[in-house]
């Protein structure tokens, strides 16, 4: 494949990132070497010899690529490798770490959608969905994948400053007894406990309950 | 105590520290799987994955798991790192405890061992002895995050 003498510097950092399951290969340039080289990569199914080429990222310039097709089986564990070329010269192949979908992958916070009484809020929480090769695809909610997951919501008074933490397993909660007329700010995340999975927590959303009747 | 899970296996119910096993072994999971230079061979997922066992058959080979672990894995995946063994010997008592009920529900027949799920268990000691013990027993030990998936 022309490839002539492997002394060019490896790619470094070879790593995935991974979000809700969305799983993208990532490397660092070889040291040293400026604009010009040129990647391929290739993946494996541990447990299964084959290692398999990735056509789209063939001779790319970028330094990721996007494993989520190859990887979206999560009772699966992975490995990838990168190899540098330029000017005819080629490093060798960098290889991740084993990848395990399930417990590798970066959580985003819950959706959340609030609404008031007088003297409630109701919060509706919705957990992100799995990474899907296309919108036609079946959405599967990461609450599937992880049946422990749970919601930690924080809600805030903001005349008073006081705070309230909740933490649930289903996706509604209502906070009863609140004061009319006030400010509340909202905010959420997903704790998955075994495996140990954290999101971050979302934006937070104010709303005010309504003034006294 | 905190981040115990009951794994209900048919008549047979068993309580394990999942959250203290996951996080001992997450913290030793790169040093453990670096050292198993194979990437071709898995002792647990392949040519069979643990997910096609039926759920009859869970509980035995749950209790065989068990029994494999602790016979033929920890005791052999000695290392050079201190932080490291105190780790592994935390997973392994963890695992002796559970390895106990299991063996009290096989004893009262709660966990009865179907053909598919024997063979199902031969095929992973086989996998093991087709390597040398300290290869075949660090390789199953960096595998413990596919049996806990798989028991989740």
């Amino acid at each position: 494949s022309g490839e002539l003498y492997c002394s060019l510097p490896n790619p470094r950092n070879v790593r995935f990132e991974s979000l809700n399951m969305k799983n993208v290969l990532h490397w660092s340039a070889p040291e040293g070497t400026g604009d010009g080289v040129l990647y391929k990569v290739k993946y494996s199914v541990y447990g299964v010899g084959k290692w398999i080429r990735k056509p789209e990222c063939r001779n790319i310039n970028r330094t990721w690529c996007d494993l989520s097709s190859e990887t979206s089986d999560y009772e699966e564990q992975y490995y990838a490798s990168v190899k540098a070329f330029l000017n005819g010269m080629c490093s060798d192949w960098m290889e991740t770490t084993r990848f395990n979908p399930l417990t590798d992958t970066k959580i985003d916070p819950p959706m959340v959608s609030i609404s008031s009484t007088d003297k409630s809020i109701s919060i509706i929480l919705t957990a992100p969905e799995k990474w899907k090769r296309s919108p036609e695809e079946e959405s599967i909610s990461l609450l599937q994948v992880y049946p422990g997951l749970q919601y930690n919501v924080s809600v805030l008074n903001k005349k008073t400053k006081k705070r309230w933490f909740f933490s649930i397993s289903n996706n509604t909660l209502v906070v009863p007894w609140l004061e009319p007329g006030t400010a509340y700010c909202v905010s959420a995340k997903i704790h998955v406990t075994t495996p140990l999975l954290d999101s971050g927590f979302s934006k937070e959303q104010c709303i005010a309950t309504l003034k006294d009747k | 105590t905190a981040g115990n899970k009951i794994f209900h296996f048919g008549a047979c119910r068993v309580s394990m520290s999942m959250t203290e096993i996951r996080s001992g072994f997450t913290a030793i999971k790169a040093n453990i799987q670096s050292r198993d230079p194979i990437r071709s061979l898995s002792i647990l997922s392949h040519p069979h994955s643990l997910h096609k066992v039926k759920t009859s058959d869970r509980c035995c080979i749950t209790h065989h798991l068990f029994d494999f672990y602790v016979d033929k894995v920890f005791k052999h995946c000695k290392t050079e790192d201190s932080f490291v063994n105190r780790k592994i010997s935390s997973i392994a008592n963890s695992f002796l405890s559970v390895r106990r009920r299991l063996g009290q529900c096989h004893e009262q027949n709660n966990c009865v061992c179907g053909e598919e799920s024997t063979e199902k268990f031969n095929q992973i000691l086989a996998n093991y002895e087709g390597l040398n013990v300290t290869s075949a027993a660090m390789k199953s030990l960096g595998e413990l995050d596919i049996l806990l998936d798989w028991m989740e």
